[in-house]
């Protein structure tokens, strides 16, 4: 992509080397900063293209395309940003957003609260396989704030305040492996599929079954751990299902239509985001990002006079964050950042197709654990894609599980996590960096031990 | 964390109040009154035909004349020791100022908080005030308070003493006057939206008594033999109380009286006490 690496001189390299690891370390100190993550990157994007710039790492020359007699200039950061990433992002959040309005996760929500008939355990399970679900479909920040919302209100409920930390916990760790279950279940998915070329289909069925097993064991963990049992006397049975029964699960549902509508566009929306996976075919022309924004388009139909709400309500600070990342990114291409730290990275494809992908994971895992996990991600997929591995290599897979899992080792790896704490701390439970690691770590280590286990000797 | 506000507030609305109801079990009535003879005979008789709703072969009814007692500690004295499960009387016992429509008279005043007995309080027979239509049955009942979701004993009472057939109208009248002065306040904070507020605020205010009395009409209709009726609005409250019992002819009006925040009766049950003279009271 540089018009000559040989250029560029090691200095060069360094220097943009400190720029990516001082954005990277004001992204783990975000919330000490008070500044959204789109201006940090911003910040540094604006720099790293200006310094790009200055000292002609840039190809500006080669930024012209011929349509015919037409000559079109694009500026330089416009073809660096991954679109279809771009349009996955907005029009899946923009569909999710305005589906919720409907009133279906809240329905799903509640209803399993009352099949569960107030008994712990199975409310556990129903919560934790309900995380997954949602953290597959949704976004793992919304998943937790859906089901973490519900389980604060329905232990205060159930007079259950001393489980509230055990259930958020488990419910915080479950979002990460969720987000494990489809390629759109999480951004380190979406980027490093698109960089690999894995198809949404060939995700799921590989993922999945990982997936399922993983979540059955959380469960079991947490219950063991946090003391979740099931409740012993008919007496207490019978208490605790008058007490759940009063949810109303048609509450929030303004227009039965409106909810059936987003029913079904649910599942269409998935069956033909799957079906784009089949090659030789239009939707797989178009891609998964046009399938995303038709589906959002079509639901807004539904809001048309008040659309503009939506579009207020879509995460720009992530979407802005993107697209300077890939900016950010593109640069340290063109300064040889990437090729700098994939000599770092070779040594690890040198350790083998075990010990490799396995130190791949863990590397990836732990990096993760402290730091956002999208530009480690955006990062090790333009590496490992500039080494033209083929789309079962599995360092692709090594990267996906272990951004993914990395999330939850700490509270700040992941932003699903941090949202359970958040929720922890709300209801005046007390849980400080060091009591959340020491809680989580044993979860952590038995799914990343599985997912070594997995990606090596099962994928 | 303003959608994880957003969710809470949609399953904190969902997770809906319902009744528990319980058979209303009055086994023992005491009849008080401040005279004697043919008078509380009479008295007497028209009570038990007033209040037939209660009749059942274990209940108990015993009265207490005029002669019975002649101050307020004898009067405790004797509901200590008789540990009635209803008491029936009326204003101004052995007193004449049943004429000035200012207070309950020292009797009613101290029975009603010194005893956790419920008390229904007839028109007085001096005044001949009672509305043509009370005092005779109890079939249109009427629960009213500024609180009525979770209130489950109010509403038991009022099922209670509605006669088979007959009408149960749990109302709830919230208060306009204090809704009118948040919206005040909220209408000088820049940061919220007042309309949306004002809209917002009344939606979910009389959302949660009608929810409640939701939950009731489904337990009558499974079990009970009457009829509830839902009134649920913005109001002054006694203004609108009085408006409310003229429009529905009610025979009887349930209300509470004990406030656990404070010795002096409940701040809505004593100027309805004092007002309502016309129709009997269930003061609980």
């Amino acid at each position: 992509m540089t018009h000559d690496p040989s250029s560029v001189s090691s200095a060069v390299t360094i220097g943009f080397a400190l720029l990516l690891a001082a954005m990277i370390a004001s992204l783990a100190f975000e919330e000490k900063l008070h500044a959204k993550k789109s201006v940090i990157v911003a910040g540094f994007a604006a720099l790293c293209l200006l310094l790009g710039g200055l000292l002609d790492l840039l190809p500006f020359s080669e930024m012209v395309i011929v349509v015919g007699e037409e000559h079109i200039d694009l500026p330089i950061y416009i073809p660096a940003i991954d679109w279809e990433v771009v349009a996955i992002i907005l029009g899946s959040s923009l569909f999710v957003d305005i589906t919720s309005k409907s009133g279906l996760f809240t329905w799903i929500a509640i209803a399993l609260t009352k099949t569960s008939k107030g008994d712990p355990l199975r409310l556990l399970m129903f919560y934790g396989v309900m995380t997954v679900a949602f953290s597959a479909v949704l976004n793992n920040v919304t998943a937790m704030i859906i089901v973490g919302s519900l389980t604060a209100v329905s232990l205060t409920r159930l007079q259950l305040g001393d489980k509230l930390l055990g259930f958020l916990l488990i419910e915080g760790l479950l979002t990460n492996v969720g987000g494990l279950l489809t390629l759109i279940s999480s951004v380190p998915n979406i980027i490093v599929g698109d960089a690999a070329g894995i198809t949404f289909m060939t995700f799921f069925t590989r993922a999945a079954p990982y997936v399922v097993v993983v979540t059955g064991i959380t469960i079991w963990m947490g219950a063991k751990v946090f003391g979740i049992h099931p409740l012993a006397s008919d007496e207490a049975r019978s208490v605790a299902a008058q007490r759940v029964s009063g949810f109303d699960e048609n509450d929030g549902i303004k227009s039965r239509f409106k909810f059936n509508f987003g029913a079904v566009m649910l599942g269409a929306f998935i069956v033909t985001i799957a079906a784009a996976s089949i090659p030789d075919t239009v939707l797989h022309s178009l891609g998964m990002g046009y399938v995303a924004l038709s589906f959002a388009v079509i639901m807004l139909v539904q809001y048309k006079s008040i659309a503009d709400r939506f579009y207020q309500a879509v995460d720009w600070d992530l979407l802005a964050f993107f697209g300077a990342l890939f900016v950010v990114i593109n640069v340290m291409e063109h300064a040889q950042v990437l090729a700098l730290i994939g000599r770092g990275v070779t040594p690890i494809l040198g350790l083998g197709d075990t010990i490799g992908p396995a130190t791949m994971l863990v590397s990836a895992a732990v990096t993760s654990s402290v730091t956002d996990n999208i530009p480690l991600a955006a990062m090790l997929a333009t590496i490992l894609g500039n080494l033209d591995l083929s789309a079962d290599s599995p360092y692709w897979w090594a990267v996906i599980f272990g951004a993914n899992l990395g999330g939850n080792i700490t509270p700040i790896g992941s932003a699903s996590t941090l949202v359970a704490v958040t929720i922890i701390h709300k209801h005046g439970l007390a849980l400080s960096f060091a009591s959340f690691v020491r809680a989580a770590l044993p979860f952590a280590v038995v799914q990343l031990g599985l997912a070594a286990v997995y990606v090596l000797w099962v994928l | 964390m303003t959608k994880l506000d957003q969710f809470e507030s949609v399953f904190l609305a969902a997770d809906k109040t319902a009744l528990h109801y319980e058979k209303l079990a009055v086994e023992h009535v005491l009849v008080v009154s401040d005279v004697n003879d043919d008078a509380a005979t009479a008295l007497w008789q028209q009570v038990r035909t007033f209040l037939s709703v209660l009749d059942d072969p274990s209940t108990r009814w015993a009265r207490l004349d005029g002669g019975g007692f002649s101050s307020v500690q004898q009067l405790l004295d004797i509901v200590d020791a008789e540990a009635p499960d209803l008491i029936v009387t009326y204003r101004h016992l052995h007193s004449s100022a049943w004429q000035w429509p200012h207070s309950l008279g020292e009797y009613l005043d101290v029975l009603t908080q010194a005893t956790p007995v419920p008390v229904v309080v007839l028109p007085h027979p001096d005044t001949a005030l009672a509305l043509p239509h009370t005092v005779q049955n109890t079939d249109r009942v009427m629960a009213i308070t500024d609180h009525l979701s979770g209130d489950d004993r109010l509403v038991n009472y009022a099922l209670g003493f509605t006669q088979p057939g007959g009408s149960c109208w749990l109302t709830h009248v919230e208060p306009q006057a204090v809704f009118d002065h948040y919206l005040e306040v909220i209408s000088k904070i820049p940061e919220i939206d007042t309309d949306s507020a004002r809209e917002l605020i009344e939606r979910q205010l009389l959302k949660e008594p009608r929810d409640y009395i939701e939950s009731c009409r489904q337990i009558a209709e499974r079990s009970l033999s009457c009829e509830i009726g839902e009134i649920v609005t913005m109001g002054r409250r006694l203004s609108e109380y009085r408006r409310l019992i003229e429009a529905h002819r009610v025979d009887l009006l349930v209300v509470n009286t004990m406030d656990e925040d404070q010795l002096a009766m409940h701040g809505l049950a004593y100027p309805l006490a004092v007002e309502l003279r016309q129709i009997p009271l269930l003061m609980l």
